[in-house]
């Protein structure tokens, strides 16, 4: 009759753990990753219905002369390596995102990626490494990576740390809210609101001027934030134009309000002593814009949400910290 | 350092939120695991069987993977608690399926003999417990229950995943404005040193107080 005496290594309760992990972790593979039950890439149904750009943008593209790469240069380092070694994301629809089918990266940033690649090496050989947002300075300043291709919004701050080449792309941040919602149209509503943002996003230090008083919720990933907003956790969801352009056509529960109410421009992230491959760099960047290349990109992967075509590219050196 | 200096209301909140996240899943998490330790030792057959499973499951799910499902898959069915309050009742009760494997070997260090002696004086199962074998298992293993006590205020990082600004959320704010990454997660780094090595000092203070020499 002791109270002590233990038995549990009955095969009853071993094959009743069994289960309950089993009905766990499959509660977990529904909702853990994203939180929404179908998951769905965005896509332009008329480039082919996948987001992503043609083989024959990539054969076209521009490669550097032999005098374009001086010895002992890091772009020769990178052309006897193979490969170039990125610093960007893999969870970034239409920017970065890593198709879990194929496990290619498609996107505007990994297509630029790619394309530095083709032009230094003469093949689109890219090894990406994932970076957090709070790391990508550090890492740039170890030579972890030759550069990053994260939307990396070109502050003077940051400028202090590494360098910018560029902008390559500019774009803003705007407010997402439910679709049955009409009393949001535009980011002025949002005074006293509880606002939902992307943790480590420029809507942190933004909202604050942008709407005073309103309160912010910060989450790690877009598809998090977009559910948060779909199950009223907060009135409104402030984030990149594109991104969410893109979470109102996968999900038909939300809509974007008003115009972009401010402007990012992103920068390749390069190692600030070596002022040779930023020059590098920026002329690449010169001859993809005066060539079109650029605009096929942009086309193949964020012109499938946003209306019009492709925009003009930013000016090089026009932000401030570039 | 002065990335860290001139935000250090930034700080004070997210340590201020760390600090009550810690203090109330400590509370709950004890709470738990001394019912879920009851359980694995009682004398029903079910009540053992759900005591194991609760270990069991919750000790092998990853913590990140159970905050996220209950912040966004409960709201499906329609039950929806703050942010704050979602992740205190998750890692309280991931962190009470840890308490209680360490409160279950405290309670099997205690004699046999004494829980027969209690039965024999006539105490019910549940005073025999309460006046006899908590106290003294509890004692036993003071040590280990603040190591997890020191890992439950690791462990609280993570609800920055969902919304919750404490500590690391902060310096993760604090590092948009700066990009000063390694001054800024130093500072936030020796936070949790001063907060970890208190709950230590804490812990060896009670180990010399109230520990059985035997």
């Amino acid at each position: 009759m002791s109270i002590l005496k233990m038995n549990f290594t009955g095969r009853r309760s071993l094959a009743l753990t069994a289960t309950a992990v089993a009905v766990a972790l499959a509660a977990t593979g529904c909702g853990g990753d994203s939180g929404s039950s179908a998951p769905t890439l965005p896509g332009n149904p008329g480039m082919g219905g996948d987001g992503v750009i043609a083989q024959s943008v990539y054969d076209a593209a521009p490669v550097a002369t032999d005098a374009d790469i001086p010895a002992g240069s890091t772009m020769e380092a990178i052309r006897k390596r193979g490969y170039l070694n990125i610093g960007g994301s893999l969870d970034a629809p239409l920017l970065g995102q890593q198709n879990p089918v194929s496990g290619t990266i498609e996107g505007f940033d990994a297509d630029m990626a790619k394309l530095l690649a083709k032009y230094i090496i003469g093949k689109p050989e890219v090894k990406t490494t994932t970076i957090g947002t709070q790391t990508r300075e550090a890492m740039l300043q170890a030579k972890s990576v030759d550069a990053v291709f994260q939307t990396y919004t070109i502050t003077p701050q940051r400028a202090t740390q590494i360098a910018f080449a560029g902008p390559y792309l500019t774009s803003g941040l705007a407010v997402g809210v439910r679709k049955d919602d009409t009393a949001i149209k535009s980011v002025k509503d949002l005074a006293g609101k509880t606002v939902i943002v992307g943790a480590n996003t420029p809507a942190v230090t933004a909202l604050p001027s942008a709407a005073p008083g309103s309160k912010q919720i910060a989450f790690g990933t877009d598809p998090q934030a977009l559910q948060a907003l779909l199950q009223k956790r907060g009135d409104a969801y402030v984030q990149d134009f594109t991104l969410l352009a893109s979470g109102a056509k996968a999900n038909p529960g939300m809509k974007v309000v008003g115009e972009p109410f401010t402007t990012e421009a992103y920068g390749i992230g390069l190692n600030r002593e070596d002022t040779q491959f930023k020059e590098f760099v920026n002329n690449w960047l010169k001859k993809i814009q005066a060539d079109g290349t650029w605009a096929k990109v942009w086309e193949g992967t964020l012109g499938s949400v946003v209306e019009g075509g492709a925009p003009t590219p930013p000016a090089l050196g026009s932000a401030d910290g570039s | 350092m002065d990335a860290l200096t001139a935000h250090l209301s930034e700080f004070g909140h997210g340590l201020v939120t760390t600090v009550e996240l810690t203090v109330v899943t400590t509370v709950g998490a004890m709470l738990l695991g001394i019912v879920v330790a009851t359980l694995r030792i009682a004398p029903v057959p079910l009540l053992r069987a759900i005591g194991t499973a609760y270990v069991e499951v919750f000790q092998n799910l990853p913590l990140l993977a159970l905050l996220v499902l209950f912040v966004f898959a409960l709201p499906t069915i329609g039950i929806t608690f703050p942010l704050f309050t979602s992740a205190a009742i998750v890692i309280a009760v991931y962190e009470g399926a840890y308490l209680a494997e360490a409160i279950r070997a405290g309670i099997n260090t205690v004699g046999v003999g004494q829980a027969e002696a209690a039965r024999a004086i006539g105490l019910t199962f549940g005073q025999s417990l309460r006046h006899v074998i908590l106290p003294q298992g509890l004692r036993a293993v003071i040590q280990p229950i603040g190591n997890i006590c020191i890992a439950l205020l690791m462990n609280t990082s993570l609800a920055a995943a969902v919304g919750v600004v404490e500590l690391t959320q902060a310096a993760n704010n604090v590092n948009l404005v700066e990009a000063q990454p390694i001054a800024v997660f130093t500072g936030a780094g020796l936070a949790y040193m001063l907060l970890a090595l208190i709950i230590g000092q804490v812990t060896g203070l009670l180990e010399r107080r109230l520990a059985i020499v035997r």
